[in-house]
């Protein structure tokens, strides 16, 4: 901990702490470019140059690149110094063009602010400028070459964080350019950081073009609602509009970037086709009347049938708030049906991961900071994307990862990847848990027995496990396995990936309730009579969607409380409009128990956009917003209890009822969350068996995929453009069987439905699989992952022909 | 003496008043005689257009950002040839305090105040002024000037086209 | 006809003649302070309404009665409302012991120039004066705001204050006078006014007066830069109106009080006397407005230093001289 005097103030720094950091503990910013928390330092734009005036540092340094040691006298207000910055900030500007004006970055332009910051005032350069061609980089980002300083945080983000390979530094001399070697879109799916990083307006989000300027935004501290993560994002919306996402910080999650899912996810708070108000039998009313006569139709079916025929299903898109509420209106209305998702071995799997995973759970930042990784069954970049970077930087930190997954995983770095049939993927961790490898040969054996002694020697090894693959056994093998690898000096940590953004929170409510299987059965005896549907989706997530959908059709009256314009609502008789994430405030539980708050960033409301038709808003007074009925799914339910509740209330009665979530009054937005205490719950039975197909059959797997299928998403125009087509991954040797050549239409035939698509051949995946990524709104909607391998037969269409 | 300065201080504003008293008022009776404003007040806003016709605003937002009391608002959009101008534009005059921050913020000239000062409603949504109604063909008080011609942008013309750019550069070049 | 109706009658006819004189007086008062401080400030003021905008305050008082009438939430409704009316009446009132001319002879009558001669006129008046400041300090109070709270309690630590100087400053004229009557005092003055005869007196009495009627610069209950209207920013309306027309009545009364009690009252030469006692009232007035064109407004540490310690001893101390030389001249 070397001692260090900055400006006449000492501090205590670690170890390893560079100037410019100690400078910056002590509220001393001085103006930089290149240096980044999370870039590191390259000294790149020479702007944070301090007087070291004693110690073993000498003269004007550039403070980013100089390590603080002990007896260091700094100085950063030295005229020499300040001069020197100017001068920095002048030709750094020389080049700039004078645009700012129809830049979308002014306002929030760390150039701007370090112009004004370093005393750059008055242009002195008559020269020409130099301008440079731009490039088009695809739907998400606008390039803009001229405005760059060279600063080099693109290409270290882009490249060394993120591990792109399409997009660099090109060009010498007078011409160092940042772009790819032709026009195209960027491919990674980290893409979108280029926009928080570049501190000129090189890089601007093109969904956000032109939109609204920072100043005008209203932002506020959320939570990604896109995958299980839990990424903090600052969503920022103007005239009733979420117009972006960037990305927030949280050391223990995402640290400072997130996915492009993540970022483009938002346009779903604005779809057309929304819910925005109250509907009883397709008749708009007031919220008044909407709860009453939901409330009157439930207690008239409770008369007629008891209360056990009432079921309510709540899911991992709402908030813990919300499904917390839900348990409560279930226990007023006196049944026990009350079940947190849709897809119930996804369900089984969450709460298995939530009853076992206890002192072994690891955040993003343990997985950054790991030395060796086994992701089994998990496909980062299709359902955790940012798990991905997170594992990337963990190689790049010298840590050694293995994938044990039928997939082509594909992950940003260099990793061992050993294609394993889905229904081996037990087998696998019960050989590495074990310590015994009979039952794999050849190579197998010995990539486990690799892995097994790679994580036995590492000091920070992590289990990564997707929870569609593994499913609630493999889960709990995963657990087993973690746990054995465990040494008392030395844990192992262990990281489950589950699909919803609040998973963790309803597996927990949930505690040893019924499944909806249970409840769709119960549905289709005329058991359960009316379903109260939460945020949820069962016609696209349940397991087997069809019988979902002959459930639904049974009932005698399902109220269903969505934000989004979902199959369900189609056989609603009540529809309670509810906000999305940016619009309410609430709290997610992440894959690893980490619960963290979000608040409202803006109101819900029919974006002006529309209202004005596109041209000017309307010229009215009015009184009411249009189309800012919607409500927090939690009031909404507290409405139904009849209570009129805050979430302040709301969370200190869950706090209070339940330990686990003790932590969730003092929570604040912004902080880094907290994990839920203990819950010591019983594992729960696992019950599922894999299909296991015979030799020369296929087994048909479906899987997540990056842009197609998760849920919120989907709805996002933002992301159309990105959207996969439909394909059906084979590997080599079973196209060779089949005769398919790559890119044919092949048909498939299987229990869910037949559908004609193309094949991609594949060496890397396990063979006797067939993949196909699900795609929603697609010819594949109906198939739905994280239901383990299904018995399928593939005819070439020609052949069928 | 103390004393005596504060007597006289009292005493002599009296003779102020009342020699004032009996002075001709200044005031122009407004609407029997109407002055004409100095080419430079500030009153009613227009939008002004550059040399080439084109509109000069670009919904840049500094206006509505400098104002005081908020009256400005727009949407700012982008027209087929990469133009970033304003889809709507709406100063709501019942509000303007005619401080002329915005037309000081405006970094292209196209807000400008005119001396056109009469021009109150009796209904206020009268008083809020679109686009159509604040859009002139005129460049107002600096005619000359067209912002695309200095931002290097290549809308008016070509990328590196302006007077003091070159360009655009060959970035596959590696001579010297 | 008896004689007690008769009596009645004209108490009634003399009664509406001075309400009728007062409120138009009031009015036409408010438009000639407009219009001198107008003038002072080389403006027109209003010209617009009517004839040299003569008919202006009609239009005020039509704007007034159109008023939203606005009650606070909380309010102490009963007070709010009462509380305009008291500041209007105490100072009507005090308009019943005035005389404004000697007695003349109607119908073989002595009928005395004042609604009701009472021989402790002073005394009256007094007492009237310090009723009024339960208008300011109850209007403060009930409207349930910082603002007229603290301009009520202003106005009445001010009122108390300046009431001992005024009192004080009223015992030489008594006591040169003999008598606590109006009509009496103004008769003692035939030979000389007792503005020249005792001059402190006359000057600490427009001085308490200027305070008394809250105009500036003793203007702090309402002081409108720092308790944007003081006591009535609540008020709205003729609610408003009460209180403003209290104050310009308050203005008349104390000009003729000045007049009565320094000036000689309706004495004077050739013009008929209520002529005199007219023209004095109304030069009173204008100095009021001129004071008002003049002289800022005093920081309240000023205005209780200024009363305190200047005004009270220097009013005793001229009791006293007074008290002396009379007894001396007595011999
Ligand atoms: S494009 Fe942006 S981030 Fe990249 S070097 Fe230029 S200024 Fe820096
Ligand atoms: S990784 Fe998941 S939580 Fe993070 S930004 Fe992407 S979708 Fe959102
Ligand atoms: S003149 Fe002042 S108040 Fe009026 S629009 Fe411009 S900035 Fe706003
Ligand atoms: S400051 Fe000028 S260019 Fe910018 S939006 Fe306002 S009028 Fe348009
Ligand atoms: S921040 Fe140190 S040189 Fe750029």
């Amino acid at each position: 901990m070397p001692k260090l005097t900055i400006d006449n103030q000492s501090v205590e720094v670690p170890d390893g702490t560079n100037v410019l950091e100690a400078a910056k503990r002590l509220g001393i910013v001085i103006p930089h470019f290149c240096y980044h928390e999370a870039l590191g330092a390259v000294g790149a734009c020479r702007l944070c140059a301090m007087k070291f005036e004693d110690g073993p540092v000498k003269g004007i340094q550039m403070a980013c690149m100089v390590t603080a040691q002990e007896g260091m006298v700094v100085s950063t207000l030295d005229a020499a110094t300040v001069e020197f910055r100017a001068h920095v900030i002048e030709w750094l500007m020389m080049n700039h063009p004078h645009d700012c004006p129809v830049c979308d970055e002014g306002g929030e332009c760390q150039l701007q602010d370090m112009t004004v910051a370093g005393g750059h005032t008055l242009r002195r350069y008559r020269g020409l400028k130099r301008t440079y061609p731009n490039q088009q980089l695809g739907p998400f980002i606008e390039h803009e070459m001229n405005r760059c300083i060279q600063c080099y945080r693109c290409a270290r983000t882009y490249q060394d964080y993120c591990g792109g390979e399409d997009f660099g530094v090109l060009g010498t001399n007078q011409r160092v350019y940042f772009g790819r070697f032709r026009d195209g879109r960027l491919e990674s799916p980290f893409s979108g950081n280029l926009v928080d990083v570049c501190p000129t307006g090189v890089f601007t989000d093109k969904a956000f073009r032109f939109k609204s300027r920072y100043w005008d935004l209203e932002e506020a501290p959320s939570v990604c609602p896109h995958c299980g993560l839990g990424c903090a994002t600052i969503p920022g919306g103007r005239y009733r509009e979420l117009q972006r996402v960037r990305a927030g910080s949280n050391r223990q999650t995402n640290g400072f970037f997130i996915c492009d899912r993540g970022r483009f996810g938002y346009g779903h708070a604005a779809h057309a086709a929304r819910p925005r108000v109250p509907l009883v039998d397709g008749q708009e009313v007031d919220w008044t009347q909407a709860l009453a006569a939901a409330r009157a139709r439930l207690d008239k079916i409770i008369a007629a049938h008891g209360p056990r025929s009432v079921a309510l299903l709540g899911s991992s898109r709402a908030g813990l708030e919300a499904n917390a509420q839900l348990r409560s209106l279930a226990r007023l209305l006196g049944t026990d049906r009350v079940v947190f998702a849709a897809h119930a071995p996804r369900d089984w799997t969450a709460r298995t991961l939530a009853a076992g995973l206890g002192a072994q759970a690891s955040s993003l930042d343990d997985v950054r900071r790991s030395d060796c990784l086994l992701l089994i069954g998990a496909d980062p970049l299709a359902e955790a994307p940012l798990l991905a970077l997170a594992v990337r930087q963990a190689v790049r930190g010298g840590a050694r990862a293995a994938i044990i997954d039928p997939r082509p995983v594909a992950l940003p770095c260099a990793t061992a990847h050993l294609p394993l049939a889905p229904w081996r993927l037990g087998q696998a961790l019960a050989a590495l848990g074990d310590n015994d490898w009979s039952r794999f040969e050849g190579q197998e054996a010995v990539f486990l027995e690799g892995v097994h002694e790679a994580l036995a020697g590492a000091r920070h090894p992590i289990v990564i496990g997707g929870a569609d693959l593994l499913g609630p056994a493999g889960m709990r093998q995963l657990l087993e396995l973690a746990r054995r690898l465990s040494r008392e000096d030395r844990p192992c940590g262990a990281m489950g990936v589950l699909s919803g953004p609040n998973s963790y929170g309803a597996a927990l409510l949930a505690g040893d309730g019924p499944d909806f299987e249970e409840l769709s059965n119960a549905m289709i005896t005329g058991e359960v009579r009316a379903l109260i549907c939460l945020e949820s989706d069962p016609l696209t997530q349940a397991a087997d969607p069809a019988h979902a959908g002959l459930a639904l059709a049974r009932l005698d009256l399902l109220v269903a409380l969505d934000s989004l314009p979902t199959k369900t609502l189609g056989h609603a008789q009540i529809i309670l409009p509810t906000t999305v994430t940016a619009e309410g405030a609430g709290c997610f539980v992440n894959n690893e128990g980490r619960m963290q708050t979000f608040m409202r960033v803006l109101a819900p409301g029919l974006p002006l956009r529309e209202t004005g038709g596109g041209g000017h808003p309307p010229r009215l007074f009015m009184a009411d917003t249009p189309g800012a009925a919607p409500r927090p799914a939690w009031e909404i339910l507290a409405g139904l209890q009849g209570r009129a509740a805050s979430l302040a209330e709301l969370r200190d009665a869950l706090a209070r009822e339940d330990v686990r979530f003790a932590g969730l009054t003092a929570l604040a937005a912004e902080s880094e969350g907290q994990r839920v205490a203990d819950a010591g719950l019983a594992l729960p039975a696992t019950r599922v068996e894999d299909y296991v197909p015979r030799d020369g059959e296929l087994a048909l797997l479906v899987c997540e995929a990056l842009f197609g299928s998760e849920e919120t998403a989907f709805y996002s125009a933002p992301l159309d453009p990105v959207r996969p087509e439909p394909r059906l991954i084979l590997h080599e040797r079973d196209a060779g069987r089949l005769g398919v050549t790559p890119g044919e239409q092949v048909r498939l035939h299987s229990a869910v439905e037949e559908v004609v698509l193309p094949v991609e051949i594949r060496a890397d995946s396990a063979p006797g699989v067939a993949i196909l990524p699900r795609v929603r709104g697609s010819l594949v909607e109906a198939f739905v992952p994280g239901v383990g391998p299904q018995p399928c037969r593939i005819n070439r269409e020609v052949d069928h022909a | 003496m103390n004393l005596w300065r504060d007597i006289k201080g009292t005493v002599q504003p009296f003779w102020v008043t009342l020699r004032n008293m009996l002075r001709r008022p200044v005031t122009v009776r407004y609407p029997e005689q109407k002055r004409t404003p100095p080419p430079r007040y500030r009153a009613r806003i227009v939008l002004t257009r550059d040399p080439d016709g084109g509109e000069r605003c670009v919904a840049c937002y500094l206006c509505s950002a400098a104002c005081p009391v908020d009256c400005i608002s727009m949407q700012a959009a982008e027209a087929p040839d990469g133009r970033r101008h304003a889809a709507w534009f709406r100063i709501n005059f019942a509000r303007c305090i005619y401080c002329g921050l915005c037309a000081e913020a405006c970094p292209t000239l196209a807000i400008q105040m005119t001396p056109d000062f009469a021009f109150c409603k009796d209904e206020p949504l009268r008083l809020v002024y679109e686009k159509e109604d604040l859009l002139i063909n005129d460049g107002g008080k600096d005619r000359e000037y067209n912002f695309y011609r200095h931002a290097g942008i290549g809308v008016v013309n070509p990328r590196g086209g302006n007077d003091d750019e070159y360009g655009p550069v060959d970035v596959k070049s590696n001579l010297p | 006809m008896p004689e007690w109706l008769i009596t009645l009658t004209l108490i009634l006819v003399k009664l509406g003649l001075v309400f009728f004189v007062l409120l138009t007086g009031a009015a036409y008062l408010v438009l000639a302070e407009r219009k001198l401080l107008g003038r002072m400030q080389l403006r027109y003021g209003p010209n617009r309404v009517g004839p040299f905008g003569l008919l202006q305050p009609l239009a005020d008082a039509v704007k007034l009665l159109t008023k939203e009438d606005f009650i606070p939430a909380q309010a102490d409704k009963f007070v709010f409302f009462v509380a305009p009316g008291l500041a209007a009446v105490t100072a009507l009132l005090a308009f019943a012991v005035v005389p404004f001319s000697p007695p003349i002879t109607l119908f073989g009558r002595e009928v005395p120039m004042v609604v009701c001669d009472l021989n402790i006129g002073v005394l009256y008046f007094l007492g009237l004066s310090s009723l009024a400041v339960y208008g300011v300090a109850l209007g403060g109070w009930a409207s349930n705001s910082k603002y007229a709270l603290l301009g009520g309690i202003r106005g009445l630590s001010q009122l108390i204050s300046y009431e001992l100087a005024m009192g004080l400053s009223l015992v030489p004229v008594v006591l040169m006078a003999r008598s606590f009557s109006l009509t009496d005092i103004v008769l003692a003055q035939q030979s000389v006014p007792f503005a020249l005869l005792n001059p402190l007196a006359f000057l600490i009495f427009l001085v308490s007066v200027a305070a008394e009627s809250k105009r500036i610069p003793f203007d702090l209950p309402e002081a409108e830069n720092e308790l944007v209207a003081g006591f009535h920013t609540e008020y709205s309306g003729m609610r408003f109106g009460l209180f403003f027309v209290g104050e310009y009545i308050n203005m008349m009364i104390l000009g003729a009080m000045i007049t009565v009690f320094f000036l000689g009252g309706w004495l004077g030469p050739w013009l008929p006397p209520i002529v005199w006692f007219l023209l004095k009232v109304l030069a009173v007035a204008f100095f009021f407005i001129w004071v008002r064109g003049t002289l800022p407004r005093l920081r309240y540490d000023q205005l209780m230093h200024f009363g305190w310690k200047v005004l009270i001893p220097l009013s005793l101390l001229n009791v006293v001289v007074t008290g002396a030389v009379l007894l001396w001249r007595q011999g």
